[in-house]
């Protein structure tokens, strides 16, 4: 078992605004935006910071932005398997650096834009997409998610009303969220119903957005985050991981109705030493609704026969739902830069600053691209939780 | 017609399945099994992670099976522009009959309503077009065929 638990913690925060895709200039720059804003909450200089750690298909490699940090030494750099999946992973690698002195202020960050970059679809799957799925009509993420939730729904009788409601509570959250692309937009239950078809099950507001735009957060030793700032959310629990039987197994995966964290999720709780009815507030990674269901299940807030009770709309909304998900608007209605403005929301939540702040907040959960061949999850927490 | 899917060869995956393609081509049904343990290795491998063996055999196998999940394409997306004109169309994951159930990917030729997880399908192999990138492939049809026997192949596909 990780023995990191509480060893570091997030120091500073930063993101860009959500651009409409196309329009936000470079991705490296927008990169250097969104550290430079990290480091500046932190109160440090942007020069400091001498790790550097992402996923995905990330460009914007360290190397590059040195001479415009001013990086005295890059110590150490990394990036986490697999796409979406790998986010959490790339803090628990991190702190991997940082408790092992092999890094003292690292930055996990990930920026995209379709100014230099091609949509995400293409960036992140162009090559990683199985012939099996190509030649069958299958190519975007939406489509494989959708077989996975075609199980799900038919086949283990979860009900689509669990969909809807995921997708609602984003945009309901959005609307408190001036910084939201899906703010003043209401997603009534029937703008959800009336809204077409893209691979059934999924319809249009299953689907998350693209933008351009970049975040990121640095992490630090638990120490140093204190004497820094009032509130660190330090990193209790961040395992990446996939069990026996998941992994890009091209539709044989088992269970197919999951979205694979069955063993990072056992690991999340027993490194972390809290379980799902301790959990605060989630931001729960929805590359497409279904898939979030399915991770809810996973991390075992309720099982695949309680899940049309537990999930629904008034369960996942701030202050007083039982489990309010995605309180900025999440990938939906937020806005989407590769999941990685989850990780800055489930910072605000354990500081206090969202915009749909959970009271007495104290355990943060995070987790990674669902259905994704590996997985990850991030259990942050306020210093009473340690 | 493009070009033969071995000159645009997708790098997606594990992409250790030459042979099924090839099989295809030739217009078999063919999967891969360990030689040793006789493993089913769907998709393929270069070693069999049960018994360490790092032989394979591919046994034809009847194109027969049940459907265990599936969704119907609404839009044409950017890498399957040449769909456009089928759009709505069924892509089924078929468990295949006696084979510890391995899924295969396949077209469901189209019956103008959505499929359901469990329907019995046959499969006919079809040969690459500019759809599928050159590569053949095995279109799924619906058949009104009895369940097959017990032991004949996992009925975990059959449960919904």
């Amino acid at each position: 078992m990780s023995t990191l638990r509480g060893s570091t913690a997030v120091a500073g925060i930063g993101i860009t605004p959500h651009h409409k895709r196309g329009t936000g200039g470079p991705a490296l720059k927008l990169a250097l935006e969104a550290i430079v804003a990290a480091a500046e909450d932190a109160g440090i200089s942007p020069a400091d910071i001498d790790g550097f750690v992402s996923y995905g298909s990330e460009r914007s490699e360290g190397q590059k932005m040195m001479p415009a940090l001013g990086t005295k030494e890059l110590r150490f750099a990394a990036l986490a398997w697999s796409h979406g999946g790998g986010i959490p992973g790339a803090l628990n690698i991190a702190a991997s650096a940082i408790a092992t002195g092999q890094a003292e202020t690292v930055v996990v960050y990930r920026s995209l834009s379709e100014y230099d970059g091609a949509r995400l679809q293409v960036d992140v799957a162009q090559n990683d997409t199985a012939a099996q799925f190509l030649v069958n009509g299958l190519d975007s993420p939406i489509q494989m998610c959708a077989i996975n939730t075609t199980r799900l729904i038919e086949g283990e009788g979860v009900p689509a009303e669990t969909l809807k409601a995921m997708a609602q509570a984003g945009y309901h959250h959005a609307q408190q969220n001036p910084a939201a692309v899906g703010h003043g937009v209401q997603l009534t239950a029937e703008k959800y119903e009336n809204s077409r078809w893209i691979s059934e099950p999924y319809r249009l507001f299953d689907s998350s957005r693209e933008n351009d735009g970049a975040a990121a957060v640095i992490l630090m030793s638990a120490e140093r985050a204190r004497d820094l700032t009032e509130k660190p959310a330090f990193l209790l629990s961040a395992p990446l991981g996939t069990p026996a039987g998941w992994g890009p197994l091209e539709g044989n995966q088992n269970p197919l109705w999951s979205s694979g964290f069955s063993s990072v999720a056992k690991r999340l709780w027993a490194e972390s030493g809290y379980g799902p009815q301790d959990v605060d507030v989630a931001q729960i990674y929805e590359n497409t609704t279904g898939m979030g269901v399915a991770a809810i299940i996973d991390h075992g807030f309720c099982t695949l026969d309680e899940a049309g009770e537990f999930i629904t709309f008034d369960n996942l909304i701030a202050p007083d739902g039982r489990l309010p998900i995605n309180t900025a608007g999440g990938n939906l209605a937020e806005g989407f830069i590769h999941g990685m403005g989850l990780v800055v929301e489930a910072v605000r939540q354990i500081r206090g600053t969202s915009t749909n702040q959970v009271r007495g907040c104290s355990l943060s959960l995070m987790t990674g691209g669902p259905g994704d061949a590996v997985v990850s999850s991030a259990l942050l927490g306020t210093e009473e939780t340690l | 017609m493009s070009a033969v899917f071995t000159q645009e060869k997708f790098r997606g995956g594990i992409a250790a399945d030459d042979k099924y393609w090839e099989a295809l081509a030739d217009g078999e049904f063919r999967l891969c099994r360990c030689a040793q343990c006789g493993t089913w290795m769907v998709p393929a491998h270069y070693r069999c992670g049960a018994c360490g063996s790092w032989e394979q055999v591919w046994p034809l196998v009847e194109p027969l099976g049940t459907i265990y999940s599936w969704t119907r394409t609404r839009m044409a997306f950017p890498r399957t522009e040449a769909r456009a004109d089928d759009v709505p169309f069924v892509t089924a994951l078929v468990e295949v009959d006696g084979t510890d159930g391995a899924r295969i990917f396949g077209i469901v030729v189209d019956t103008g309503t959505a499929p359901h997880i469990g329907d019995r399908v046959r499969g006919e192999i079809r040969p690459g077009t500019e759809k599928s990138f050159g590569y053949p492939t095995i279109e799924w049809q619906l058949v009104d065929a009895p369940t097959p026997a017990p032991g004949a192949g996992s009925t975990e596909g059959a449960r919904a």
